[in-house]
C-alpha cells in the first residue's frame, strides 16, 4: 500500500480500518477531513498515507464539525468525500447531517462506535444505531449500513459511496471498534467486478443551465458540481424545485420535505439488504447486525446443531432504512426472536413493531462494553426455550 | 430606467418567481457589500483570464450570508452558522483552481466560527473572506455580539455589555492570515480594491467591512453611514499615535507565504516521484 | 461443527514485549500466504497495560464466526500475570510456551502440555531483548509445524519487521525454534 494505486485483485490482510479507507478510495473518494478519536484514528491515519499517493488531498481539521463540513464542499465541487469518527464526534456532526440531507449532498461518515454516553469507554459498542437515524434534527430520512467483517468494511464502504452518489444523500457506515481493530483477509476482486456509481449531473440529462433546477427533474434530482457553469445555488431552507427561497408556502414546504423523505423510505426495498440462514423451518429467529452477528451465527448453528433448537438467523446489512416489510415477509409466523445488541435493545424496537403480529415476543440480548460471546447468547437462547 | 450595472450577477426570476428584493432591510450595509464584490469580480472578469464559473460564493448564517442564498447568478453555497470556511476549505481541496468568495459576519465568523476562523487564517486557505461586522446578531433580533463595543445596550446586555470586544483584524493577521484590511460601507473603493487584492492574491484575505445595522442600532442609515467616517481613522494616522478611541482602518497586512493547497501539493508532487 | 474445525493461539504478555506483532505475523502467515481463514485481534486500552496485554488468532479452513478465543489451543505466556490471566482457558491437551525466567509460578493442575522457553535469554542472545517475540513465535513453530509453512511465517515476517532487522529477526525464530527441538522434540 505504499504505492500510488488503489488495491489490486488479491488477498490482503489487514484491520478493518484500513479495509474501510481502501474501499473508499477505490469507490473514488479523494477527499478527507478527519479529527483524532479512538476507535476510529487508524483510519484518518491511513488517509493521511494514501490520499497524496491518489492524487487526493487529506486535511486535519479543528474538530469534527469542521470535518463533516468540509465534505459538503468537496461534494459539490465533485469529489466524493468521507470522514470518520466515534461515537461522540458522531453526535458533534448531527447538524451538518442534517444540512446534507436537506441538501442533498452525497457524504459518507463512517461511524466507529464506542460505548457512551459522555466518554463511556473506548472499547466497542452499537449505542449509536438510533442516533444515525434520528439524531439530525428535523425530518428527512438516511441511510445506515452496518458492516460486520473485514471483507464488509471494504464492500460495505464502497456500498456507502455508490448509494450517497445514487440516491443524492449522505450515507452513514456503523462500524464498531470489534471490526476496525480485527485483521481479516481481505479480497479484492477483479476489477469491474464492484460497480462504482457516479451522481447524475445535469449534462447527464442534457439539461441545460438556463434550464436547470438544483432539486428537480426527478425524485432524485440531478445534481450539478461548482466550476461547471450551472450556477447551483445549495440552499437548506426550505426551497422550490428552482431553488428559491422566498417564495414560502406550506405546500411547498410538504413537498419538498416529503420528496427528501419518500426519496429514501419510498425505495427500501431497493436500498436494504439482509441476509438469512437456516430459516427454513425454523420455529424461533436471532436477528442481529455488525459485529454481534459473528456470535450470533455461532450461537445459532450451536444451538441447532447441539441441542436440536429450530432457530433461524437473519442479519440486517442495512440498518437504516429499516426493512420492514422484507423482515414481515420472512418471518410470517415465528416464535421468539431473539435480539442481541451491544446496546440496552434499540433495533429491537422497529423489529418488534414489524413483527408485533407474527411472533410471540422479543427477546433483547443486551451487552455494553463488549462483544457477546456464544455463551452469553446461547444461555439467554437457553433459559427461554427449554 | 437604466438598470443597475451589476444586477447581471443576480438571479432577478426563477421558475417560482422573483427573487429580488434582496431581504436585506432598508438602509442595511451588507446590499452595498454586495454591490462592491460584484464590481470586483465584474473587474476580474475582464481583467484577468477569469471565467463566471471559476467563482464560487459561500456563506455561513445570518444577515450578511442571505447575500449568497439564492441571488446570485454564479455557483453559491448558503452554508452552516459558523462553518462555511469550512465548507470553502472543502471545496478547494476538491478543486483548487475554484476562486472561492466567503460571504460572512461579525458573529458568523468570531463567535460560532471563531474556531475555523483562526485556523483557516492558520492554514492560509486560499480564499477572500468578507465579514459585515455590525456589531450585533442582526437576524435574530439584535443581540450582542463578540464586537460589540464595551457598555452597549443590545437585547442580551440590557444593561449594558461588560465584556470588550474583538478585534477581527487583529486576531486574522495573528492567526497567520497574509491580506488583512479593514474599511467601512462608507469606503466604496477601497472595498472594492481589497477584495480585488483578496481574490488576486494566493492565501487567506481578510477584509472586514463595518457596516451599519440602522434597525437595530435604530439610528437612520444615512447617519450611521456618516458616522462611519467620523469613528474611523486611516491605519497609518492611527499608528502615529493620532486619533486615540478611533478605530483603524486601511491594509493591516499583505506578505507572500505559501498556501495550504501549494504546499500540500509539494507532497502530491514528491510521491508522485 | 465450526468449533471443531477452529485453531485458536492466545498471545500475552506485558505491554511493550511485542505480543501484537507476532499475532498479526501469525495471522498474515495463516491467510494470506498458508490460505486459510484467520482473524487478529487485540487487547485494547487500559487492557493493554500491566501484564495482559493480549493477541490472538482464531484460524479456520472454513468460516470463522466468533472472532475471539472460545477455547484457546495455543497459550503463549511472557508474564506471569499473563499466565494467572489467561491459563483457565486452555483447552485439555493444549500448549502453553511459557518463558521460566518471567513464570515462576504455573497452576498445581491442568491437563496441558508445558514448554519453558527462556525467551529473554534467547533474545539477547540473538542481540537485543526486543527479539523476545520473535524467539516465542519460532518455539511455536516448532510445535505445529502441522498447522504452518516455515515458509509462511517467513514472508508474513518479512512484511512485518524494519528491513534491516530481517536477518536478526529470523535468526531469533531459529534459536526459538531450535531450543524447543532440542530440548522437547529430540530433535535436531
Amino acid at each position: 500500500m505504499s504505492n500510488n494505486e488503489i488495491l489490486k485483485p488479491g488477498v490482503y490482510y489487514l484491520q478493518g480500518a484500513q479495509a474501510c479507507l481502501e474501499g473508499a478510495i477505490t469507490a473514488g473518494c479523494r477527499v478527507y477531513a478527519g479529527y483524532p478519536i479512538t476507535p476510529a484514528t487508524e483510519i484518518m491515519e491511513h488517509a493521511a498515507h494514501r490520499l497524496p499517493r491518489l492524487g487526493g488531498r487529506f486535511i486535519q481539521m479543528e474538530d469534527e464539525i469542521s470535518s463533516a463540513s468540509v465534505l459538503l464542499g468537496a461534494s459539490w465541487a465533485g469529489a466524493k468525500a468521507m470522514t470518520a469518527t466515534s461515537s461522540p464526534g458522531f453526535s458533534l456532526m448531527q447538524e451538518v447531517i442534517s444540512f446534507a440531507i436537506m441538501t442533498e449532498t452525497p457524504l459518507v461518515i463512517v461511524d466507529v462506535q464506542r460505548p457512551g454516553p459522555g466518554q463511556g469507554y473506548i472499547t466497542t459498542g452499537q449505542e449509536d444505531v438510533m442516533q444515525a437515524r434520528w439524531g439530525h434534527h428535523g425530518e428527512g430520512s438516511i441511510i445506515a449500513l452496518s458492516p460486520a467483517s473485514v471483507q464488509d468494511m471494504f464492500e460495505f464502504t464502497i456500498e456507502a459511496f455508490n448509494l450517497a452518489e445514487r440516491w443524492r444523500t449522505p450515507v452513514l457506515v456503523m462500524a464498531e471498534e470489534t471490526v476496525a481493530h480485527m485483521r481479516e483477509r481481505l479480497i479484492v476482486p477483479a476489477p469491474g467486478t464492484i460497480p462504482i456509481v457516479n451522481r447524475t449531473k445535469p449534462q447527464d440529462m442534457g439539461i441545460a443551465p438556463e434550464h436547470y433546477l438544483p432539486y428537480g427533474h426527478a425524485q432524485v434530482p440531478p445534481m450539478a458540481t461548482w466550476g461547471e457553469g450551472y450556477n447551483i445555488n445549495h440552499v437548506s431552507l426550505v426551497h422550490h424545485e428552482d431553488g428559491n427561497v422566498t417564495r414560502y408556502n406550506p405546500k411547498v414546504h410538504f413537498e419538498n420535505v416529503a420528496r427528501i423523505h419518500r426519496k429514501i423510505e419510498d425505495n427500501v426495498d431497493t436500498i436494504a439488504r439482509l441476509e438469512t440462514r437456516e430459516l427454513e423451518g425454523c420455529r424461533h429467529v436471532l436477528i442481529c447486525y455488525g459485529s454481534v452477528s459473528r456470535t450470533g451465527i455461532e450461537a445459532v448453528l450451536e444451538a441447532r446443531a447441539e441441542r436440536g433448537i429450530p432457530i433461524g438467523f437473519i442479519r440486517l446489512h442495512t440498518l437504516w432504512p429499516f426493512p420492514e416489510r422484507q423482515l414481515r415477509d420472512l418471518l410470517p409466523d415465528v416464535g421468539v426472536v431473539f435480539v442481541p445488541e451491544m446496546n440496552l435493545g434499540m433495533m429491537a424496537h422497529p423489529i418488534m413493531e414489524a413483527l408485533r403480529d407474527r411472533c410471540r415476543r422479543v427477546v433483547s440480548i443486551p451487552s455494553l462494553g463488549s462483544l457477546h460471546s456464544p455463551e452469553m447468547i446461547l444461555a439467554r437462547i437457553y433459559e427461554e426455550l427449554q | 430606467m437604466k438598470k443597475h450595472p451589476m444586477l447581471k450577477y443576480l438571479k432577478e426570476e426563477g421558475p417560482a418567481g422573483p427573487r429580488l428584493p434582496l431581504i436585506m432591510c432598508p438602509g442595511c450595509g451588507a446590499g452595498q457589500v454586495l454591490n462592491y464584490a460584484l464590481h470586483a469580480v465584474d473587474t476580474l472578469l475582464q481583467e484577468d483570464a477569469l471565467r463566471k464559473e471559476d467563482f464560487v460564493f459561500i456563506s455561513g448564517v445570518g444577515c450578511s450570508s442571505r447575500l449568497a442564498s439564492h441571488y446570485l447568478n454564479f455557483d453559491s453555497g448558503w452554508t452552516l452558522h459558523g462553518r462555511a470556511l469550512a465548507v470553502a476549505t472543502g471545496a478547494q481541496l476538491a478543486n483548487p483552481r475554484l476562486k472561492i468568495v466567503v460571504f460572512t459576519g461579525d458573529g458568523d465568523a468570531a463567535a460560532i466560527g471563531g474556531n475555523h476562523f483562526i485556523h483557516t487564517c492558520r492554514r492560509n486557505m486560499d480564499m477572500t473572506i468578507v465579514c459585515m461586522n455590525n456589531g450585533l446578531y442582526g437576524m435574530t433580533g439584535g443581540q450582542v455580539a463578540p464586537t460589540t463595543p464595551i457598555g452597549q445596550t443590545t437585547t442580551t446586555t440590557p444593561y449594558g455589555n461588560v465584556e470588550d470586544e474583538f478585534d477581527l483584524c487583529r486576531l486574522a493577521q495573528t492567526a497567520g492570515a497574509t491580506y488583512v484590511a479593514r474599511w467601512t460601507t462608507a469606503h466604496p473603493h477601497q472595498v472594492i480594491k481589497s477584495i480585488l487584492k483578496g481574490i488576486r492574491k494566493k492565501g487567506t484575505a481578510f477584509i472586514e467591512i463595518l457596516s451599519q445595522c440602522p434597525v437595530h442600532r435604530k439610528t437612520s442609515p444615512v447617519e450611521m453611514f456618516r458616522n462611519m467616517k467620523k469613528i474611523t481613522v486611516p491605519l497609518k494616522k492611527s499608528a502615529a499615535g493620532q486619533a486615540a478611541g478611533k478605530i483603524p482602518v486601511g491594509e493591516f497586512c499583505d506578505i507572500d507565504k505559501p498556501d495550504w493547497i501549494e504546499r500540500y501539493q509539494g507532497i502530491m508532487d514528491q510521491l508522485s516521484e | 461443527m465450526t468449533r471443531q474445525q477452529r485453531f485458536e493461539i492466545r498471545i500475552a504478555g506485558f505491554g511493550g514485549q511485542g505480543v501484537v506483532t507476532i499475532g498479526r505475523i501469525l495471522g498474515t502467515a495463516f491467510s494470506v500466504f498458508g490460505g486459510k481463514n484467520s482473524v487478529n485481534t487485540q487487547s485494547y486500552g487500559p487492557e493493554s497495560r500491566g501484564g495482559a496485554c493480549r493477541s490472538e488468532v482464531v484460524v479456520s479452513e472454513g468460516d470463522i464466526n466468533y472472532p475471539y478465543v472460545r477455547n484457546a489451543d495455543v497459550l503463549i505466556a511472557l508474564s506471569q500475570v499473563a499466565l494467572d490471566t489467561y491459563i483457565g482457558e486452555l483447552k485439555e491437551g493444549g500448549i502453553l510456551v511459557f518463558d521460566p525466567d518471567a513464570v515462576t509460578t504455573l497452576p498445581p493442575s491442568g491437563r496441558f502440555l508445558r514448554y519453558a522457553v527462556p525467551t529473554v535469554a534467547l533474545a539477547h542472545e540473538t542481540g537485543d531483548l526486543k527479539y523476545q517475540n520473535v524467539v516465542a513465535l519460532g518455539a511455536l513453530y516448532a510445535l505445529i509445524r502441522d498447522r504452518i509453512e516455515k515458509a509462511s511465517l517467513m514472508e508474513a515476517l518479512k512484511q512485518s519487521v524494519p528491513p534491516k532487522t530481517i536477518d536478526t529477526n529470523m535468526a531469533a525464530f531459529d534459536k526459538g525454534k531450535r531450543y524447543v527441538q532440542s530440548h522437547f522434540l529430540r530433535e535436531t
